[in-house]
């Protein structure tokens, strides 16, 4: 039996497809190949650069990786646990120096509180600047926006260098480098709130002759406030890890602490540090989370 | 008319149109007490405003000195540095990758269904998620010696919660129908990641990992300031000797290469999504 036959139109459609599926296919070869190759290179680049597989550390970096977790491991002895400091292996001696860490624990807590309520503040005013909806010289908004982007460009370490040097050493440094970072994200991120306001409610007040007090009072921060208390929080959260990294270069908190450890190569204190300081942001996580899941079903509500 | 209407709500719904003290009261207290925190705040950091004036002061010097930015006759270097930082940035995102892509497989409730597992396993990573790149880099530089190898571990260290986080939501969020497919045609269980699963996650994935790759540059550039070499070594000496124009030189260099990198980045991203 005889296959029907084509019309020539047809036979040239399929010779179409089949033409393009497998130029398609071969430019997808060819790009997963380009992709491939540049990644490596880069890759290869990239652990020469950082002198990942260097004989100067020694080489063997598994090795090396392993003789330092058991340096930071602390020595406990399961007969001594709850002894005085004096005693070799009990938790006492581990933690030595537990309440001025706790004290600048606390002082870190509260670097990065301050540090987020300056910028709140900071970040609302930059916020109303550059929202299209509110600001309508174009010029303003450009310069606030650009401004703002460079802020977010550069590491809250690199200011808090730049500001110890200014302000001395102390946790002032630290509060005005949280300040400054955080206005930049959160001026951002207001001001793309400020730009989601329904204007119809505000309409509607104008309707009814509300003046602008009024108007912001019952139209636009009913409307926004849940959002900026929530991006606040999690900027708090963000803030409290930033402030314990700061003191590392002197701007104040339980950073200075670490710092000393490692002066020291006390490790093991290094461990318990850190693990105070990991306790810390899980306790703050807890009570933002609830406040947040909180202002959110007020939010709801409304 | 109008106060008729005012009238009729009144004697209808009176505690709707009476101011409500008890509750306003409460606002005022509540406000009250938070500013009189930060008040108690400010003075156990015992801020002082005569600080502040004299560091704005001091600014005001540096940024003079800042003005015109100089390369000090020492550009190679400084490129060397930035491409350092870069290499950092790119080894440790990769590594961080490699490790955190079968601890995302294990927290997606969707391939282990224990649910405790799964919590703990959660809620681990959270814990980890807070330590910043720098406290890592502290320990490892002074455990591996100077250079960046430690600043690489670092970043790799303080990305695998986070990164094992997102994998593992973007596993959860796949379609499993397709690896239903591809079990029911008896594959075995790597062939049925690899062939209903990879697909879908593997494109989210790899631009979450560029995300990271953006923001480890910018950690990276910090991490030299322990030691870990890279640009924040050089600005970190730059500042120490109150050579602010060289300082100013490197920051400008660096946003410049960030934003490269962020467009570059954020051109591939769109391409993946």
């Amino acid at each position: 039996m005889r296959s029907p036959p084509v019309e020539p139109a047809a036979r040239s459609v399929v010779a179409d497809f089949e033409r393009d599926r497998r130029l398609f296919l071969r430019r997808r070869r060819w790009e997963t190949l380009v992709g491939t190759l540049i990644f490596s290179g880069l890759l290869l680049v990239s652990f020469q650069h950082s002198q990942f597989f260097s004989s100067d550390i020694g080489g063997d970096p598994l090795g090396r990786i392993a003789d330092f977790l058991g340096r930071m491991s602390p020595r406990l002895s399961p007969a001594a646990l709850f002894s005085d400091r004096a005693t070799q292996g009990s938790l006492a001696s581990w933690l030595y120096d537990l309440p001025l860490w706790l004290k600048l624990g606390w002082q870190t807590v509260e670097m990065a509180i301050l540090g987020t309520v300056v910028g709140v503040i900071g970040g609302l005013a930059a916020s109303f600047l550059c929202a299209r909806n509110l600001m309508p010289i174009p010029a303003v908004r450009f310069v606030v926006r650009r401004g703002l982007e460079m802020i977010r460009t550069v590491p809250e370490i690199i200011l808090a260098l730049i500001l110890v040097a200014a302000f001395g050493v102390g946790p002032l440094a630290g509060i005005i480098a949280l300040a400054i970072s955080t206005t930049g994200s959160l001026g951002k991120l207001f001001s793309e709130i400020n730009e989601q306001v329904d204007p119809r409610q505000l309409e509607a007040m104008d309707a009814s002759g509300a003046g602008l007090v009024g108007k912001i009072r019952y139209g636009v921060v009913p409307q926004v406030l849940p959002n900026y208390a929530s991006y606040a929080l999690i900027r708090l959260e963000g803030n409290l890890a930033g402030a314990a990294a700061l003191g590392i270069v002197g701007a104040g908190g339980i950073g200075i602490e670490l710092q000393r450890a490692i002066s020291y190569t006390e490790f093991d204190t290094y461990l318990a540090i850190l693990v105070l300081m990991v306790g810390l942001i899980f306790v703050i996580d807890i009570v933002s989370e609830a406040i947040r899941h909180r202002l959110m079903r007020l939010g709801a509500a409304r | 008319m109008n106060s008729r209407a005012y009238e009729r709500a009144l004697a209808t719904a009176p505690h709707i149109l009476r101011p409500n003290w008890p509750r306003r009261l409460g606002v005022v207290a509540a406000v009250g007490l938070v500013l009189a925190a930060l008040a108690a705040m400010v003075v156990d950091l015992q801020l002082a405003p005569e600080a502040i004036v004299a560091g704005v002061g001091k600014l005001g010097r540096f940024a003079h000195a800042a003005f015109p930015p100089s390369d000090g006759g020492q550009w190679r270097r400084i490129l060397h540095a930035l491409g350092e930082t870069f290499a950092m940035a790119f080894a440790g995102t990769v590594l961080a990758a490699v490790a955190a892509a079968p601890l995302g497989l294990i927290g997606a409730k969707t391939v282990v269904g224990q649910p405790v597992v799964h919590f703990l396993f959660r809620r681990a990573l959270d814990w980890c998620r807070g330590v910043p790149s720098l406290v890592w880099a502290l320990i490892l530089v002074s455990a591996f010696g100077l250079g960046p190898f430690g600043g690489v571990i670092a970043l790799a260290l303080a990305d695998i919660p986070s990164l094992a986080k997102l994998f593992s939501e973007a596993i959860e969020n796949s379609d499993e129908r397709p690896m239903e497919g591809v079990r029911s045609a008896g594959v075995s269980p790597l062939m049925a990641l690899r062939y209903g699963l990879a697909p879908q996650a593997a494109p989210v994935i790899a631009s979450q990992c560029l995300f990271f790759l953006e923001s480890n540059f910018r950690n990276a550039a910090v991490l030299g300031i322990v030691g870990a070499g890279g640009i924040g070594f050089e600005l970190q000496e730059r500042i120490r000797v109150f050579a602010f124009d060289e300082a100013a030189f490197i920051i400008i260099l660096y946003m410049v290469c960030v934003a490269v990198l962020d467009t570059v980045s954020q051109r591939l991203r769109a391409r993946l999504a």
